[in-house]
């Protein structure tokens, strides 16, 4: 019996009549409809049957059926499938019953939805708001499709995230919104008893860009790709490929096997790429400088391949729905195969020199320690879940572009800490190395781009999953009526990662705090994207020193100057 | 083991010598097939307004002043330099430069206009490029943006299908009393 | 004479100490494979802050105290050293432990400004620059009471040249290890710049200075790097010594430099530690340098 029969069954036994419907357009997905009320039982059903957690979509049907849509997407990787449950809530009770509980990490997801469509979720353990900002009004929701992409309401001063109590006898160290350790905007407010951290609360999604509601409203499925690239600094070519896939398999497009591989040699420089980076950053987040400059003298090589093959220093503009816009030439190839070569000494170099420094494992082993169980219970996904012992890697699981063809390891480590993290990440950069060979040694001729269709067939739902070089992005589209998506979901690793930070946290030292979150090689932007108008950047105001510094003090303090 | 990997990193740090470059005193021009800032060729072009339909930034405008006078522009300040533009022209007439220094406080170091003079079609009425006799049917008029780019703002689109009592709502809303709950 | 080589003793550390920084600087560069801002640097950046406005965003007078009184004491400090292998005359009315107590005054004035500020992070910061000062300071000061033990007298020339002055003995190179396992953290480098961790606590003790105040607090850690570094020299090296003044004073020099590149190259090689592991490692040297002072009492 194959999985996905046995998943039917398993579902049909337990819920009866409430499976509406099941489909399998794709090979290796299936969609079920389910009754609202029957959500819960079966995401639990599912979880039970060994499945991952991956993302919750929501979307809105209101003009269209009165209803808003709300799907939860799971993994059974051993079997190679992936599950979409998909209920709807009429929009007068547009209310769920929330499978956080059975499931942790679909937190996030409910809050967003609570947030961005106005679903209500029973049961939820902390529905605070996510996504939005504080002064955002109460009972507008941006998702929802009479709200114009571009609204500005009002900004106000006088509210604020409330956060979760301290713990007694903590005190709150506030990391962020502005950290050295953090590079971009987030909010980590770290209850520390004496140098113990005891808890942490999160509030993040400071940097929407509002990605998705603008590519659901403004522009087309061809220029999308360019969008998705920048949702990220450093996964450019994995959002683009993740959402072309997405399109390409709702609209049942088949694209040819040298634009495969091609998708294939853009993401693994990427992972090189990203991996290096990584390396640096770990350097310097446990104070190693050294380490940062030697890695990054080595991914300097990485970034003139890319400019060699791009036109860009980054990974950028290369992959769109149908295939690819640039091909590798014979001299691009010989230029690629040198650097490869050179790379491999230099990274084994580096390797040797860091690989044994008990200085390192005295700051990373035994660092930020979560169990298997637990890594499962959180859906970690990517270098992060392998160090915790998984073996999860979507180009094994779910084999997309070329990676059928290429054979490779998935490094695993079982330490579960930051050490870990580290060894499986520059192992793989060994094993990046070899797909890269493999790549260019077995790339088919053929055309580079298949034109799409005119008009892709609307509301076709289409799922696809790519390996980032920080685990595993999800991408989900439903196809729209105006040349443009009606629905597009970008989910990076980094939030389900990033969910289980503050478990990770607990009882370790606040130095170690950098680290810690930097194992994950989190990606705020990448985790900010959805479809937000950022309340205030409509209205500039310029503070003054005095009021700056009227900020920063609290309201107690006076003005004075020495 | 500590000393050992001491003497590998030392060893490691010895090779390379300096590889930063004295770059903004030294220049580092850009490789082959670069892509840099666009560059329009205004004896190519005709004025299909293709690159301004296919910009994932929206940051060129054709517009017609009158008539006889087609302008197009481009505001680089939005520009991603995807090369979009240059990969769709028919003509040709877009091209990628290698130039990448395009740090400015003048905006119009990197805005690009040109003025094209166009025929009047006598069929239809509408416009077409005097020189080149077979462009009519380029003419792509659709999905023209309704971006402003002299003012510098993007113009709503959708608020045709928006309720305007929620606007109203917006601007006397009760704030959450806490956060979320 | 001696009352000129006290100004000579000033003049020479206000003027080098920011070229050392920046020797410590541009050599760190070079082990990060870099070219590195220019030697001069640390004079630009002294130059900048010391112009900027002054603001006091603590708003109360200990704030404003603090870096003075930092920058005061290290300059007192560097005024009674026996620089140039010469006791000068003011350092000829005071001993070592005067020198251990203003070294100390300059540490709380650290601590003073860390909690006038007002800051979470600058509290960590001084919680931690504590603890390290707890632990350091007793490494100081059994190098000079080696020296005060060997020579049978607490006079500053005597502790600092009676370490190994006559003749290098056992308890000396014991001390001699652990003062350069010391080193980093006198000078607050990695794997010990734990106080001031910019990516942890953002510069801890110093997050709420700008301009002026800064540049005083900047100024005196420079100031106070090379007093260490010279100390190292001037205790441990007594090969180095000519006899002249002027020589002493070049071949001290010389050696201090060379400390600083053994710096950069150590700082710039080890990952920071955690406080508690520092702890640990300061307490291993506090009881080795305890055994060096008994061999020294004991005449090996």
């Amino acid at each position: 019996m194959d999985a996905l029969t046995r998943i039917e069954t398993e579902l049909r036994s337990r819920l009866g009549p409430a499976v509406q419907g099941l489909s399998s357009p794709q090979p290796g997905r299936l969609f079920v409809d389910v009754e609202r009320r029957a959500l819960r039982p079966a995401a639990k059903a599912l979880i039970d049957l060994g499945a991952r957690y991956m993302v919750g979509i929501g979307w809105d049907e209101i003009a269209r059926n009165g209803t808003i849509g709300l799907a939860h997407t799971f993994a059974f990787d051993a079997d190679h499938v992936a599950v979409v449950l998909r209920a709807a809530a009429p929009a007068g009770d547009p209310s769920f019953e929330s499978i956080t509980p059975d499931i942790p990490s679909a937190g996030w997801s409910e809050r967003e939805y609570q947030d961005l469509l106005g679903l209500t979720f029973t049961g939820h353990p902390k529905p605070k708001r996510l996504v939005l900002a504080d002064d955002w009004p109460a009972g507008v929701y941006p998702l929802r499709k009479e709200v114009p992409y571009n609204l500005e309401p009002p900004a106000a001063e006088d509210v604020a995230y409330r956060l979760d109590e301290a713990p007694p006898g903590t005190t709150v160290v506030p990391i962020g919104p502005f950290h050295l350790s953090l590079h971009e905007p987030e909010h980590f407010a770290v209850y520390v008893d004496g140098e113990t951290i005891k808890g942490c609360d999160y509030r993040g999604f400071m940097t929407h860009r509002g990605i998705e509601k603008l590519c659901q409203t403004q522009v087309s499925y061809n220029e999308v790709p360019f969008v998705a690239e920048r949702i990220c600094g450093i996964c450019g070519s994995v959002h683009a490929c993740c959402y072309s896939q997405a399109v390409e398999a709702a609209a049942g497009l088949k694209i040819s096997r040298r634009a495969e591989y091609i998708r294939t040699i853009m993401l693994e420089i990427e992972r090189l790429h990203s991996h290096l980076l990584w390396l640096g950053i770990a350097g310097h987040l446990i104070g190693f400088d050294t380490v940062f400059m030697q890695a990054w003298r080595v991914r300097e090589k990485v970034m003139w391949l890319a400019e060699r093959i791009t036109g860009n220093r980054k990974t950028y503009g290369m992959i769109v729905i149908g295939g690819v816009r640039r091909d590798i030439t014979p001299e691009i190839r010989a230029g690629i195969e040198d650097v490869l070569a050179a790379l491999e000494k230099e990274v084994l170099e580096l390797k040797r020199a860091i690989i044994g420094d008990s200085a390192i494992h005295r700051r990373t082993k035994g660092v930020g320690y979560l169990s298997k169980e637990e890594a499962v219970r959180w859906s970690l996904v990517g270098p992060v879940a392998r160090a915790r012992g998984l073996r999860l890697d979507v180009r094994k699981d779910h084999p997309y572009a070329a990676y059928d063809d290429m054979a490779f390891d998935v490094p695993v480590a079982d330490s579960g800490d930051v050490w870990g993290t580290l060894v499986v990440r520059v192992l793989e950069i060994f094993e990046s190395i070899s797909i890269l060979r493999q790549a260019l040694a077995g790339m088919p001729a053929g055309p580079l781009l298949i034109e799409a269709p005119e008009a892709l067939p609307p509301l076709r739902h289409g799922l696809s999953m790519v390996e980032a070089p920080r685990g595993e992005s999800v991408h989900y589209v439903i196809t729209g009526e105006e040349n443009r998506p009606e629905r597009w979901r970008v989910r990076a690793p980094t939030y389900p990662n990033l969910q289980a930070v503050p478990q990770m946290l607990l009882d370790n030292q606040f130095a170690d705090f950098p680290i810690i979150l930097g194992q994950i090689d989190p990606c705020f932007s990448c985790t900010d994207r959805v479809a937000v108008i950022d309340a205030g950047s409509g209205r500039r105001r310029i503070l003054g020193r005095t009021e700056l510094e009227a900020l920063s003090r609290g309201p107690e303090a006076g003005r004075s100057r020495s | 083991m500590w000393l050992a990997s001491k003497i590998k990193q030392v060893l490691m740090v010895a090779k390379p010598g300096v590889v930063t470059l004295k770059y903004p005193f030294a220049p580092h021009p850009a490789p082959e097939n670069y892509r840099g800032a666009p560059h329009w060729d205004h004896t190519k072009c005709v004025g299909c307004a293709g690159c301004a339909n296919h910009c994932p930034a929206r940051t060129i405008l054709v517009r017609d002043l009158c008539q006889e006078i087609r302008v197009l522009l481009y505001d680089g300040a939005r520009c991603t330099y995807c090369g979009r533009c240059a990969e769709v022209c028919p003509e040709k007439a877009i091209t990628m430069t290698p130039r990448f220094e395009q740090a400015t406080s003048d905006r119009n170091d990197i805005t690009e206009s040109l003025e094209l003079f166009m025929l009047t079609c006598g069929r239809c009425g509408r416009c077409y490029d005097m020189e080149k006799t077979n462009a009519i049917d380029k003419l792509g008029l659709t999905g023209y943006r309704y971006d402003s780019l002299e003012a510098r703002t993007v113009l709503r689109r959708a608020t045709d299908t928006f309720q305007p009592k929620e606007l109203d709502r917006t601007e006397r809303y009760e704030r959450p009393e806490t956060t979320g709950d | 004479m001696s009352i000129a080589a006290v100004f000579v003793n000033v003049l020479v550390f206000l003027l080098l100490a920011p070229l050392f920084d920046g020797v410590l600087r541009k050599t760190t560069a070079r082990v990060q494979t870099r070219q590195g801002p220019p030697i001069v640097q640390p004079y630009y950046d002294l130059f900048k802050l010391l112009g900027k406005e002054r603001i006091n965003s603590a708003r109360n007078w200990a704030f404003k105290l603090a870096p003075p009184a930092a920058f005061a004491s290290i300059l007192a400090v560097v005024a009674l050293i026996p620089f140039g292998g010469k006791v000068n005359a003011l350092g000829g009315r005071v001993d070592a432990v005067t020198v251990i107590y203003l070294l100390t005054l300059g540490g709380v004035s650290v601590l003073l400004g860390a909690l006038a500020s007002r800051n979470t992070f600058a509290a960590i910061g001084a919680s931690r620059e504590m603890v390290t000062m707890v632990m350091i300071e007793p490494i100081l000061a059994m190098t000079l009471i080696l020296g005060a033990a060997r020579s049978r007298s607490l006079g500053l020339g005597a502790a600092v040249f009676g370490a190994a002055g006559p003749g290098y003995g056992a308890a000396a190179a014991v001390m001699l290890v652990v003062y350069l396992l010391a080193l980093q953290a006198f000078v607050a480098k990695q794997p010990f710049d734990i106080a001031e961790a910019e990516i942890e606590v953002l510069e801890g003790p110093f997050i709420e200075y700008s301009g002026p105040d800064y540049g005083l607090f900047r100024y005196a850690m420079m100031m106070k790097q090379m007093f260490y570094a010279w100390l190292f020299v001037a205790v441990f090296l007594p090969f180095l010594r000519t006899g002249h003044y002027l020589g002493d004073i070049l071949t001290q020099l010389l050696g201090t430099l060379a400390v600083f590149i053994l710096i950069a190259v150590v700082g710039s090689t080890n990952p920071r530690l955690r406080i508690d592991q520092a702890v640990k490692i300061y307490a291993v040297l506090i009881l080795i340098a305890l055994g060096a002072v008994g061999l020294a009492v004991a005449g090996v």
